[in-house]
């Protein structure tokens, strides 16, 4: 009988349980996510976003006011996307009307042919409206448009303009831009800089956005050319000539070298190799490097977006920042919007991309939604060409990063990017901390792509 | 003396075993009461002050309550299913004897070995041929077939169930069913309730599945709402109330185990033989 009695507490337990849950639910239902409910009731009407960025919640939201139209988005995680796209596209599903996608997402789903083909809707009218690149990006193999994205991600280097003032004699960016236009020059700038009591850099990650002005993989081959190399050696020299800070990219000093001085930390810290010091907690990082040597940095590389990481973490520097170009044009991603080749509203589908990524209205209300994002759409930048951003000294950015879009060549990316960029990072690595010979991380490297994909050819 | 002196050692080592396993949790209530900014700067068992704001913030995106009742809508008939069935099949190999027992038995065992994963377009396809995507059906009535749990009740069965009780009832006239109700789930309950917390902690936190047959914002089961924090561009700031959210959810999981553990330990010591 003690079984019966038993049962007999545990579902009363489960019915008080899931009473308290209906209970709170109908109350956060009301207040919460209204927009969900109604949704789900609306029928025909109804165009179905799956997306990876939450941005698009607020896009779907402006379009439902705007045109009266229910939009349901469906936000995923974005390490989970692809998996969820894939199944459910090669499973039949015509639910999702509008997928999404970053760059390196972007091949396979064309590829698999998730995408329906914009030129039948009319894409080809629209051609030049949009900043060169990401029209490009959003192209499959054959040249047919499959996504378009809202924004652009081009990268800068951001530097500190009272320090350029004090080493350089120059604030302006194009002087400063020179200071970074190739390799060899970045290293002098470097050392420069640390002859003077700064560094260039809190981390020796900041370059990589500009890492390679080739594609990784051409026509089928692996193809490591001499920027590549150039690329390795500097990173080397940076972190074995004692140019940088010793952050690691996205750590606590990382952040806190955009507000003001930081330790220069040494190696073994940089690798935790001496537990000592936790890089993660302000205070006892604090305590713990109270010895060493401070110094401020001068500069991050990073794309468009980050205005607004530094906005959030610049605190008593604001205003003293400038941003410059780089020794190669790059970018850093960006949510392409396309229609799911699947959906039974493409029509509807199609008026939701234009107003997301086409319409001057939807960026001027984006850019200011968003507080400083950059968009994709010309007509709308070029409005906004000279806003000034006061965090930037006044700089005028949209203008900046358009310039640095157009220059970007949308042909070196590949959907072996991602992996192939780890590996030879790891390679990189492995070569400046000493743990690996040259020769030896490179074989690493390579067996690593040949392992990954067996279809690159790899001539070592 | 010797004696006390070991029992101190023994019970501090137990009390330090102890708190290694409770800190995680401590720390995790603890942070859900940060804001994303100071969880990323610090560590510390202090509490802060932001609940409030984690708690507005996490159902600014989403119900959580309405998230914690669609798991309970999947695991609790996952779970009932996936221990009753299993139970009843293990029950049938480890007792009747009949040709292809062994047979069958190999084949669950073989089954086992299989990860749910590999199929996954396969199932995606067969559910929206029947129309199933967006239900919960695909997610619980699976459940019935789980390998795993058949293997471990039928060892368990062969070693706690003596034949002579099972001829005993059928002397007294009960029918299989009547048998395997009244006198073998009594027996077998703490296997059955061990399999069954394992589940209910396994469904849910299921993940993989719910993300890949939901398709709707409001089916969405608990793991799979959490996993939508993550989306956001605010990562940093959203950290308070991802912890807010998993100490929330872990709230349903400490209820049942609280339940059934005592059920556990209560059974063993309860003997079915006399003599």
């Amino acid at each position: 009988m003690k079984f019966k009695r038993l049962m007999a507490i545990a579902m009363a337990g489960a019915m008080t349980l899931s009473m308290a849950a209906c209970g709170s639910s109908s109350e956060g239902g009301a207040t919460g996510n209204s927009s969900n409910g109604a949704a789900a009731a609306g029928g025909d009407d109804t165009l179905v976003v799956w997306t990876l960025a939450s941005d698009l919640k607020d896009f779907g939201e402006r379009y439902q006011e705007k045109t009266g139209v229910t939009v349901e988005t469906v936000v995923i995680e974005p390490a989970d996307y692809p998996t969820k796209v894939q199944t459910a596209l090669m499973g039949g599903e015509s639910e999702p009307d509008i997928i999404v996608g970053e760059p390196q997402m972007l091949e396979d789903f064309y590829d698999n042919g998730f995408f329906a083909d914009l030129d039948e809707m009319g894409a080809k009218d629209y051609e030049g409206q949009i900043v060169d690149y990401v029209w490009k990006v959003g192209q499959d193999s054959e040249g047919i448009q499959r996504a378009i994205s809202y924004q652009i991600t081009p990268a800068g280097f951001y530097y500190r303009r009272d320090i350029a003032q004090e080493v350089f004699g120059t604030d302006d960016p194009e002087e400063i831009g020179k200071l970074f236009a190739d390799y060899d020059t970045i290293l002098q700038t470097a050392q420069t800089l640390k002859d003077a009591g700064y560094r260039i850099f809190a981390s020796d990650a900041e370059t990589s956005y500009f890492s390679g002005d080739s594609a990784w993989v051409v026509d089928g081959k692996l193809n490591v050319n001499d920027a590549r190399f150039a690329y390795m050696d500097l990173v080397i020299d940076l972190y074995q000539k004692d140019l940088t800070a010793y952050a690691n990219q996205w750590s606590t000093p990382w952040y806190q070298a955009m507000s003001g001085e930081v330790p220069i930390l040494t190696a073994e810290i940089q690798n935790y190799e001496d537990d000592s010091v936790n890089v993660w907690d302000a205070e006892s990082f604090a305590e713990a490097t109270a010895d060493l040597e401070k110094t401020t940095v001068f500069a991050f590389g990073l794309p468009s977006w980050g205005v607004l990481t530094m906005r959030d973490n610049v605190g008593e520097t604001s205003g003293k920042w400038g941003v410059c170009s780089g020794p190669a044009y790059g970018f850093g991603g960006g949510t392409y919007i396309g229609i799911s080749s699947l959906s039974e509203k493409k029509d509807l589908a199609w008026d939701f991309v234009k107003f997301c990524t086409l319409d001057e209205e939807t960026a001027d209300w984006w850019i200011e939604f968003s507080e400083g994002d950059t968009v994709s759409l010309i007509s709308a930048l070029d409005k906004h060409k000279d806003d000034a951003n006061e965090i930037y000294g006044g700089e005028k950015l949209y203008s900046f990063w358009l310039d640095q879009a157009q220059g970007i060549d949308y042909s070196k990316v590949t959907k072996y990017d991602k992996v192939i960029n780890d590996a030879w990072g790891a390679a990189i690595s492995s070569i400046k901390t000493g743990q690996a010979s040259r020769d030896e991380a490179l074989t690493t490297f390579y067996d690593t792509v040949e392992s990954t994909y067996p279809e690159i050819q790899v001539t070592r | 003396m010797g004696d006390k002196i070991k029992k101190g050692i023994l019970y501090l080592a137990l009390i330090i075993l102890a708190l290694a396993c409770l800190l995680p949790f401590v720390l995790m209530i603890v942070n859900a009461t940060r804001s994303g900014a100071e969880i990323s700067q610090s560590f510390t068992f202090i509490p802060s002050t932001h609940l409030k704001e984690n708690w507005v913030r996490l159902f600014d995106y989403f119900n959580v309550f309405k998230g914690m009742w669609n798991s309970l809508l999947v695991s609790v008939p996952a779970t009932l299913l996936g221990v009753y069935f299993p139970a009843m099949t293990a029950y049938g190999l480890a007792i009747y004897k009949f040709r292809g027992n062994k047979l069958i038995f190999g084949s669950i065992l073989v089954f086992m070995m299989i990860p749910g994963q590999l199929s996954l377009i396969g199932f995606y396809q067969l559910c929206t041929k029947l129309h199933l995507v967006n239900s919960y059906i695909p997610l619980t009535i699976p459940a019935i077939a789980a390998a795993g749990t058949i293997f471990f009740l039928r060892q368990y069965i062969l070693s706690s169930v003596p034949m002579s009780l099972v001829e005993a009832a059928r002397i007294d006239g009960a029918n299989e069913l009547y048998t395997f109700h009244r006198i073998i789930i009594p027996i077998i309950a703490p296997g059955m309730a061990t399999m069954g917390i394992m589940a209910f902690i396994g469904n849910w936190n299921n993940y993989l599945l719910p993300m890949i047959i939901l398709n709707k914002n409001d089916k969405f089961t608990l793991p799979v709402m959490m996993a939508t924090l993550r989306a956001s561009l605010d990562i940093q700031a959203n950290q308070g109330a991802i912890y807010l959210a998993v100490a929330l959810s872990v709230i349903p999981i400490l209820l049942v185990f609280t339940i059934f553990s005592r059920y556990i330990i209560s059974s063993i010591s309860a003997g079915a033989v006399k003599g």
